[in-house]
């Protein structure tokens, strides 16, 4: 019959296709071990020249001394302290003005308000998270700051032009929208025979919120809260444009502090040797803040899926 | 006694206090709302205001004799001086003239060598022409210079003014439509400095990103959604793929200049290599898009392929990708126009250099959109934060349009099955 060498060709073909397919697939797995393996493997170089204990518990960064290498007291200092705890001041700063906004937020869309009102305000937060995120850094650091010092200066208070309050608080702008509709998401999950069950108790609308729904949806919202988190820490423009540069080990808002992204961009920005323990340190910072964020992303998905599963 | 209290009135006492906290609770909530909007509203009018003002630019009109000497000597800067002075014949000290001079743009010469250019015959002829002022007439007269305050704080001096006023009014000093931010590439000098070079280095950089992610993206979901066996492969690639969307982007950037730059030694700066880090960054968004999309596609389209005896890929490429195309196209217009405002991972390739020359090819050294805001945010002049916020709105209005047009698509091509 005429099907037969055309069907071999067809085959042939098709196996071809699928084999393309294939390849493709293993592009996205090839790209985290490029990742995982580049990091790495540039780590490694540093940790044979800045010992692991002195990078990961060493409470003074100065890698500037270490650019000049024929000099005294050229090792430079590599303890990363300082710049893990800027990191984690301007996240819970961050963190603390996102959550409760973008919380209450997705409480009044998810329970209270009208589809005509949900339907105009929940694409116009969207925008919040479509701003690219140099804009949030010019406007921290034209706009937000001078205020802060402005108005830190009036009330006798001495505001750095460069503070953590800044950064974190348009870095939290930033967050609303992920916190507000990943909370949504999940309270929406919640099963209405819940609510039903503690209305016909007599619960007011604010109770059976408070007292039923949110412990329901509580994992998944912590694990909408992780993920916030993780944006917050790989977040890297508003914290380069705003935040200080020189490293500060402080708990104090007001003052500058630099971040863990902020150091992996000045120190490879600019033509570099390749090979000095300067450059290589941003590797290893890499590394760190790629193991962080994916850990609290792994967990967070973990805790999501797992609670859509109860419900399911 | 106290028992005198029926049940339901304890109860009818305890209610004005929880419906007032139901007041309370639903208040919370709008104000949350309002305290988001606000800060959008505030951030795009701080923007807009700031930025408004670089979509004009100061020029003035000059007579220019196109002298053959100067033209010999590519002396342009000459011409634009000798009419100056013409123009003010009363100043004569050397420092006044210096002054004078300096109310002109340093690029005016620039302008006058593009008409020479266009048109040779111009050598001896005489024109008025206009021509851009330096940066600091062009914030006197923005107000951005205030002229009430002391001579020493500010730019322009006292002298300068009383000749600015007089070419006011001349009507020889104007604010004109800004055609040179759009069409110039970056500058020292604020009032010459334009967006098309990084304009371009977004352009090259998009076409290269969207060139190999969106067929890779498509491929990568139509093998997952529509052939992948459920083992534990599939599995690693899934949940492989949803964190590779939740990487920090600057950690792409590391990926970049680590395996691009350092061991493929492919160049520097170029928007081929920000365009690959930017297709990496932008797979997994286009990945579960196209997925969903391939998901949403009922099986009773495969089935009937099947029935009329199409193989798996003939049921795949002919029936289920058309009607899925929309929206994959969707997800990748989201998708590039994330790239389009992504900055950091080119901090790391060294898409940050001071670029003048306008980027010709994918290998051209060139500068991002989102790079330029950053690089010109850093500048101390005044007219350049001016531009920045200007290059931040157009920006913007790419991206508007961009979502506006993955909103159209996604309505015009809506099916419900």
């Amino acid at each position: 019959m005429y099907v037969t060498p055309a069907r071999r060709a067809q085959k042939a073909v098709e196996a071809v296709i699928k084999g393309i397919l294939i390849a493709s697939s293993t592009v996205a797995i090839l790209t985290t071990v490029g990742i995982v393996a580049s990091l790495l493997f540039e780590s490694l170089r540093f940790f044979g020249e800045v010992p692991l204990t002195d990078f990961l518990f060493g409470l003074e960064w100065s890698p500037q001394t270490a650019m000049r290498a024929d000099q005294v007291g050229s090792s430079g200092s590599f303890g990363a302290i300082p710049l893990f705890a800027g990191t984690l001041l301007i996240s819970a700063i961050a963190l603390i003005i996102a959550t409760p906004i973008g919380l209450f937020a997705a409480i009044y869309l998810a329970e209270y308000a009208h589809v005509s009102v949900r339907n105009w305000v929940k694409p116009i937060l969207e925008i919040l998270a479509g701003i690219p995120t140099v804009v949030y850094g010019f406007f921290a650091a034209l706009v937000v700051a001078p205020w802060l010092r402005g108005g830190g200066e009036s009330i006798g208070l001495d505001v750095s032009s460069e503070s953590a309050l800044a950064a974190g608080l348009v870095m939290g702008v930033m967050i609303i929208p992920l916190i507000s509709s990943l909370s949504d998401d999940v309270i929406n999950a919640v099963p209405q025979t819940m609510r039903d069950g503690s209305f016909g108790l007599g619960a007011t609308k604010s109770e059976t919120i408070r007292n039923v729904v949110l412990p329901a949806a509580l994992p998944g919202i912590m694990g909408g809260l992780l993920l916030a988190a993780s944006r917050a820490i790989g977040e890297t423009m508003i914290v380069v444009m705003a935040a200080g540069l020189a490293s500060n080990l402080t708990a104090n808002p007001l003052q500058a502090v630099t971040t863990v992204t902020v150091q992996i961009v000045t120190l490879l920005t600019g033509d570099q040797e390749f090979d000095s323990a300067k450059t290589l340190a941003a590797f290893a910072l890499g590394l760190m803040l790629f193991f962080t964020t994916l850990v609290l992303n792994v967990v967070a998905l973990h805790i999501v899926k797992k609670y859509r599963e109860q419900y399911e | 006694m106290s028992d005198t209290l029926t049940h339901s009135e304890r109860i009818e006492a305890g209610l004005t206090k929880r419906y007032r906290a139901e007041k309370r609770f639903r208040l919370y909530g709008i104000a949350a709302i309002a305290v988001a909007m606000a800060f959008l509203v505030i951030m795009l009018a701080a923007i807009g205001i700031r930025g408004i003002g670089a979509f004009q630019q100061t020029e003035v009109a000059l007579t220019v004799v196109f002298d053959e000497t100067h033209i010999k000597d590519n002396n342009w800067q000459a011409i634009v001086k000798e009419s100056m002075r013409k123009k003010f014949p009363e100043v004569t000290s050397r420092s006044d003239k210096r002054l004078l001079t300096q109310l002109m743009s340093s690029g005016a010469g620039f302008n006058l060598q593009n008409m020479y250019r266009a048109d040779p015959s111009l050598v001896g002829e005489t024109r008025t022409v206009w021509l851009t002022a330096s940066d600091d007439v062009d914030m006197l007269m923005k107000g951005a210079i205030d002229r009430a305050s002391p001579q020493s704080e500010r730019r322009v001096s006292d002298k300068e003014i009383v000749w600015i006023d007089s070419l006011i009014a001349d009507g020889a000093l104007e604010l004109k439509f800004n055609t040179h931010f759009f069409t110039g590439g970056d500058s020292r000098e604020p009032e010459l400095a334009g967006i098309f070079g990084a304009f371009m280095g977004s352009i090259f950089s998009l076409a290269v990103c969207f060139l190999l992610s969106f067929p890779l993206g498509v491929m990568t979901a139509i093998y997952l959604e529509e052939f992948a066996p459920k083992n534990r492969w599939t599995d690693v690639i899934e949940v492989n793929i949803n964190n590779l969307a939740a990487v920090p982007s600057i950690v792409f950037g590391l990926l970049g200049l680590a395996v691009f730059l350092n061991f493929f030694m492919l160049p520097r700066s170029a928007p081929l290599v920000g365009g690959m880090v930017l297709a990496l960054m932008t797979l997994p968004t286009i990945i579960i898009a196209s997925r969903a999309a391939l998901r949403a596609v009922p099986p009773s389209i495969r089935e009937a392929a099947w029935g009329m005896g199409a193989s798996s890929v003939q049921t795949v490429l002919h029936h289920v990708l058309p009607l899925a195309m929309p929206g994959m196209l969707t997800g990748t217009i989201i998708g590039m126009a994330q790239a389009l405002g992504e900055s950091a991972p080119l901090l790391m390739i060294g898409m940050v250099a001071f670029i003048v020359d306008i980027p010709g090819s994918f290998t051209d050294p060139a500068t991002a959109l989102p790079v330029q805001i950053f690089l010109w945010a850093d500048s101390p002049e005044r007219a350049f934060t001016e531009r920045t916020a200007a290059a931040i709105i157009v920006l913007l209005v790419f991206l508007v349009t961009m979502n506006l047009i993955a909103v159209v698509l996604r309505k015009k091509f809506e099916r419900r099955w």
